[in-house]
């Protein structure tokens, strides 16, 4: 365990309190600790040749309800299926969503060096959850009663695996305005693989994430929406959908890492109002630019909001010029939710 | 001693919130006396794990998922479920 002489309670605190430099010197402490665990490609992987077709690697492992990872081998690439709807889920949806980082962007997995893919299944018993561990993802089964199997839907892996994408590239702090981007880069990744997947057009994408992974009863259609946050749930006992739309309504918040998982709604809606207003296939232009932006080197891991409203407006600006629909469509999105560029 | 927990982040960003008391819960008692809130180090920020706050009578503390073990696990998942 690491020594600190702050408790991390108190650091949390000033962490979201108001002094700016105490502030930034608490977050960074705190985002220490977790640098352990995560590891980083310093240098971009050698480029590919043009034509090379990536093939992944995948391996599931069976945690057999123990809160332990990796577990037990049950597949690798290319066996058979187990039988086992988990196990055979997440080998399809880690496959589905490498073909399309391929596809969309020419990214050879994770950290565009054709890193091997581990997912864990059955982990803990009941286990309302799925992350990404800083090399793997895991999998919970769900309790039945609130949620459903975690594998199920494809955007939960999506999801999962684009935070691996986020840590080799910007690797946004997870904290805060940074980390409600690095949410929302799982959340925008995860609707476009799902959506590249069904072979669907922005406006008809239905733009929820964890569509089916709420047991029969709960009154919610998801966990969020990208189209309208805060709609996505209303239940006795999940309670309601708490995510803002816009900056009008950002949660100041310490608890889940400062409201990580709350306000990513904001530019998740932003990339909602770009993707549709640009129409078509979101991944091809809406979707370009944020890929551009996160992977290009430019980006700081402690971004907020602002600073990558207007990095999205430069990359679309270099993509497709200065006065663009496509740029027109990025400024207009931000400025809608209150980002100002 | 009165303690409260209060369980954020995830995939699913869903908060959950447990409270009990020490002086009416005896399997709670047994536990507060082998729990050093002051002894955590900070959570790790991990994608989509769950955060716990903790405070034990007025003592605080945030730790991560993966810290949770031993007696300071039982607690946390003791007063979560916790029947309201």
């Amino acid at each position: 365990m690491r020594c600190t002489i702050v408790p991390p309670h108190i650091l949390d605190r000033v962490a979201s309190a108001g002094d700016p430099e105490l502030r930034d010197i608490a977050r960074r402490t705190l985002v220490l600790s977790s640098g352990a665990r995560t590891e980083r490609r310093m240098f971009p992987a050698e480029a590919a040749a043009p034509n090379e077709d990536f093939v992944p690697n995948r391996t599931i492992a069976d945690a057999g309800h123990r809160e332990e990872t990796p577990g037990k081998t049950v597949r690798t690439e290319g066996g058979p299926p187990t039988g086992d709807k988990s196990a055979d889920n997440a080998y399809d949806w880690l496959g589905v969503t490498f073909d399309f980082y391929e596809a969309a962007y020419r990214r050879n997995s994770i950290d565009g060096a054709g890193l091997k893919l581990l997912s864990t299944v059955h982990y803990g018993k009941d286990y309302d959850n799925a992350f990404w561990d800083g090399s793997q993802m895991v999998y919970g089964d769900g309790d039945g009663r609130l949620f459903k199997d975690f594998t199920g839907p494809l955007d939960v892996s999506a999801h999962e695996l684009t935070h691996g994408v986020t840590q080799y590239t910007a690797n946004l702090e997870y904290y805060g305005q940074s980390g409600a981007l690095n949410e929302s880069l799982s959340d925008v990744f995860g609707s476009l693989v799902k959506q590249w997947h069904l072979k669907q057009t922005a406006d008809q994408a239905d733009w929820l994430i964890g569509e089916g992974l709420l047991a029969d009863g709960v009154h919610g259609k998801a966990l969020r929406s990208m189209k309208a946050p805060g709609t996505a749930y209303d239940d006795p006992n999940l309670g309601k959908d708490p995510q803002p739309g816009d900056m009008a309504h950002y949660v100041e918040t310490y608890r889940d890492n400062g409201g990580v998982h709350i306000n990513s709604g904001i530019p998740n809606h932003a990339f909602y109002l770009v993707a549709t207003a640009i129409g078509g296939n979101a991944w091809e232009k809406a979707g370009k630019i944020w890929y551009e932006t996160l992977t290009g080197g430019k980006l700081s891991s402690t971004a907020d909001f602002k600073a990558f409203a207007r990095a999205t407006s430069a990359t679309a600006a270099r993509l497709y010029g200065d006065t663009a629909a496509e740029t027109k469509a990025v400024k207009d999105g931000w400025s809608k939710v209150g980002v100002r560029i | 001693m009165k303690v409260r927990v209060v369980r954020s982040g995830g995939f699913a960003g869903i908060e959950r919130h447990g409270e009990s008391d020490s002086a009416r819960d005896p399997v709670l008692a047994g536990l507060v006396d082998r729990v050093d809130l002051g002894a955590l180090s900070p959570p790790g920020r991990i994608p989509d794990q769950y955060q716990y706050d903790i405070d034990i009578d007025g003592t605080s503390a945030t730790v991560g998922e993966s810290q949770l073990s031993g007696p300071l696990r039982e607690l946390v998942h003791h007063v979560l479920n916790r029947p309201r």
